[in-house]
C-alpha cells in the first residue's frame, strides 16, 4: 500500500465529518440562529471594511442606479472588489450596491457564521473538548482587511503604515487566504463536534 | 525656457494602437465567482473616444527639456500597484457640470476645487469628487483635456489629450499617480508629465495650469464658471474621503505618515507641507506656500536664472515666473511691483512657468535637486 492511500481515508473522513456537522448546525434552531446573527453582522462589517457601507445620517434618502448595471457589476475596482451599480441612501447609512461584493461578502459571512455556529455546538456539548471561539473568529479577520480604496489598502491608510511591495502583494491574497483559513477552521471545529450526541 | 505651451505648440502626435487586456484575477483565484467575474472585466469592452469611435491615437507630446533625475528604467522599477487594477479607479469620461449659482449641494465655499481656465472657459472640479476618480477627460475652451488629481501627493495637473483619453493605471511611483493613455497604452507619470513605460517612453505631455483653490474663491473670480457635479456615471461615496479631509485638514493630508517609500526624502519641512513647485530646463524650484502667503512674492534663482513666484491672495495660489533679465519684482503690501509698475499676480510681464501645488515629500522625491525659495 502506498503512502498516499494510507493517508487518503483521513481527509475523506474529515470532509464527511465537516459536512455532517455543518448540516447539524443548520438543522438546530439555536445554532442556526448563531449562524444568521453572526453572518449578518459579519456581512455588515465586511461591506463597511471594503467601503461599500458607511454612516451618512446627513444624506437624504435616495436611490441612484448607474447605466448598464449588468455590465458594470463585473468591472473590478480592486483585487477582489467590484463596481457598485447603485447608491442607496437610507437617511442613516449609505450602501454602495455591488452585487459581486455582496456575493463575496455573503459567502464569507456564511463561512464565518458556520464556523461560529459549529463552535457554539462544540461549546454547549456536555462532552466538549475544550474548544473556544478563537479559531473561527481569527479566521474571519483576513477577509475584513482585504479592502483597498483608491491608492492603497484601507487598513494601511487608516493606521498610517508604510506599504512595501511585499505587503501589497500580501493584501491581494488576503481574501482567498481568508477563505482557505475559514474552510480549514470549519474542518477543525467540525472534528470536535460529536454529531450523534449533539443531534439528540 | 518656458514649459507653458499653448495648444498650438502640440507637435509630435504619435499614432499607435493596442489597449492592454489584462485579466490578472488569477492572482486571487480561490474565489471562483470573483475570478469568473474578473475575466468579464470591463477592460474587455471596446474603449471609445468623445465621438464614440475607438481610440487609436496617443495624446499629443511636446519637446520639453525638464530635469530628469531618474532614468525611465529606475522609474519603471520604482512603480508599484496601489491595490486597484487598471481603471479600478474609474476616470470620469462624460462629465456633467452645473452653473456657479446651482452647485452640488455638498460643495461648501471652503472646499477645495481645481480650477481651469482655457480660452475664456472656466471650470471647477471639486476635490471631493476627483478623489474617487483622479482623472476627468473633458473639453474646456474647445480643447480636449484631462484634469488630473493624485490624492497621495496632493497634486493637480492638466494635460492636453488630443483624440485620446487618460485612465488610471492603478500603479504609483513616488506615491504619485501613473496614468495611461487609451490610444497607445503608454504609462505617464503625473508630476513628471513624462512617459515612463510603453511606446512613448521619455516623451513629455503638453500641460496647462490648474489652480488649487476653494470653491468660494474660484466662484468669486469666475462667476460664470461651471462646476463638476456628482453625476459621474459611477456610484461612489461622495462626501466621504478615504484619506482624510481638507476642510479642515485631517488624516493622511495632515499627518506625517507616508503610504509608500519616497524616491528620495528630505526633512527640511513636514512631508505634507504644501509647496508651489515648478520645473523647466533651468532646473526645479519649490516655494513653501506659507512663505508665499506671508511675503506676497518670493524670489530666488534656479541655476543662474532668477525666478519670482507671485501670490494671488484672492485664489490663494502662486504663479511662477522666469526672470532672466533679473527685473525688480516686489510686493509693497498691497500690490506687486515690477520695475515701478503695478501688476496682477497672474499678469507679471515675465515668462510664466507652470506651477504645481504639491506635498513637499512628493516634490522632493521627484526633484531632489530642487531649489527651495523662501
Amino acid at each position: 500500500m502506498s503512502t498516499w492511500t494510507q493517508f487518503d481515508p483521513a481527509p475523506r473522513r474529515r470532509i464527511d465529518e465537516t459536512i455532517a456537522a455543518t448540516a447539524l448546525v443548520v438543522r438546530r434552531r439555536d445554532s442556526l440562529a448563531v449562524v444568521i446573527f453572526v453572518g449578518i453582522g459579519y456581512l455588515a462589517a465586511f461591506l463597511w471594511a471594503i467601503g461599500d457601507l458607511a454612516m451618512r445620517p446627513s444624506a437624504a434618502p435616495s436611490l441612484i442606479i448607474v447605466d448598464d448595471p449588468l455590465v458594470r457589476m463585473f468591472q473590478r475596482t480592486g483585487p477582489a472588489s467590484f463596481e457598485a451599480v447603485a447608491l442607496l441612501d437610507t437617511g442613516v447609512v449609505r450602501l454602495l450596491v455591488s452585487p459581486i461584493d455582496v456575493t463575496i461578502g455573503l459567502a464569507i459571512a456564511g463561512l464565518v457564521g458556520l464556523n461560529l455556529g459549529l463552535t457554539y455546538l462544540a461549546v454547549v456539548q456536555p462532552t466538549a473538548c475544550g474548544i473556544g471561539a478563537g479559531s473561527g473568529l481569527l479566521a474571519s479577520v483576513p477577509a475584513l482587511l482585504s479592502g483597498t480604496v483608491c491608492c492603497g489598502p484601507v487598513i494601511l491608510i487608516a493606521l498610517g503604515i508604510q506599504a512595501s511591495g511585499l505587503l501589497l502583494t500580501l493584501f491581494a491574497w488576503l481574501l482567498p487566504l481568508g477563505v482557505v483559513v475559514l474552510f480549514a477552521s470549519l474542518a477543525y471545529v467540525a472534528g470536535r463536534v460529536d454529531v450523534a450526541n449533539a443531534s439528540s | 525656457m518656458s514649459v507653458a505651451l499653448q495648444p498650438t505648440d502640440m507637435p509630435d502626435r504619435h499614432e499607435s494602437v493596442g489597449v492592454s487586456r489584462r485579466c490578472f484575477f488569477g492572482a486571487v483565484g480561490s474565489v471562483g465567482l470573483a475570478a469568473l467575474a474578473g475575466c468579464l472585466d470591463g477592460s474587455f469592452a471596446p474603449i471609445s473616444g468623445d465621438d464614440g469611435s475607438a481610440i487609436t491615437s496617443a495624446p499629443p507630446t511636446v519637446d520639453r527639456s525638464l530635469p530628469e533625475e531618474y532614468t525611465t528604467d529606475e522609474l519603471d522599477e520604482a512603480s508599484l500597484s496601489g491595490g486597484p487594477g487598471k481603471d479600478g479607479i474609474p476616470s470620469i469620461d462624460e462629465p456633467e457640470f452645473a452653473a456657479a449659482d446651482d452647485p452640488p449641494s455638498r460643495l461648501s465655499p471652503d472646499d477645495p476645487v481645481f480650477g481651469v481656465e482655457l480660452n475664456g472657459d472656466a471650470k471647477a472640479y471639486p476635490q471631493y469628487v476627483l478623489v474617487w476618480h483622479e482623472i476627468v477627460n473633458d473639453v474646456v475652451g474647445d480643447e480636449a483635456v484631462a484634469v488630473t488629481y493624485c490624492p497621495l501627493t496632493g497634486t493637480t495637473q492638466g494635460f492636453y489629450r488630443g483624440a485620446s483619453e487618460f485612465g488610471v493605471s492603478g500603479r504609483l511611483v513616488n506615491s504619485n499617480l501613473i496614468m495611461y493613455d487609451r490610444g497607445s497604452d503608454t504609462w505617464w507619470s503625473q508630476v513628471l508629465a513624462r512617459g515612463i513605460c510603453g511606446p512613448h517612453e521619455r516623451a513629455y505631455l503638453s500641460e496647462f495650469q490648474v489652480t488649487w483653490t476653494t470653491w468660494g474663491q474660484w466662484r468669486e473670480r469666475h462667476p460664470e464658471t461651471a462646476v463638476l457635479t456628482e453625476n459621474t456615471g459611477h456610484a461612489r461615496d461622495y462626501g466621504g474621503d478615504p484619506y482624510g479631509q481638507y476642510n479642515p485638514r485631517t488624516g493622511y493630508y495632515d499627518d506625517e505618515s507616508l503610504l509608500f517609500d519616497p524616491l528620495a526624502s528630505d526633512d527640511r519641512f513636514h512631508p505634507k507641507k504644501i509647496v508651489v513647485g515648478a520645473r523647466s530646463a533651468d532646473g526645479a524650484l519649490a516655494v513653501p506656500k506659507s512663505a508665499l502667503r506671508e511675503r506676497g512674492v518670493v524670489v530666488g534663482s534656479v541655476g543662474d536664472i532668477p525666478y519670482a513666484t507671485a501670490y494671488d491672495e484672492e485664489l490663494d495660489t502662486g504663479y511662477v515666473y522666469r526672470n532672466p533679465n533679473d527685473r525688480s519684482v516686489e510686493f509693497d503690501g498691497s500690490a506687486l511691483i515690477v520695475d515701478d509698475n503695478e501688476y496682477e499676480a497672474d499678469g507679471l510681464p515675465l515668462e510664466r512657468v507652470i506651477g504645481v501645488d504639491a506635498m513637499w515629500f512628493a516634490w522632493y522625491g521627484f526633484y531632489p535637486s530642487t531649489e527651495v525659495h523662501g
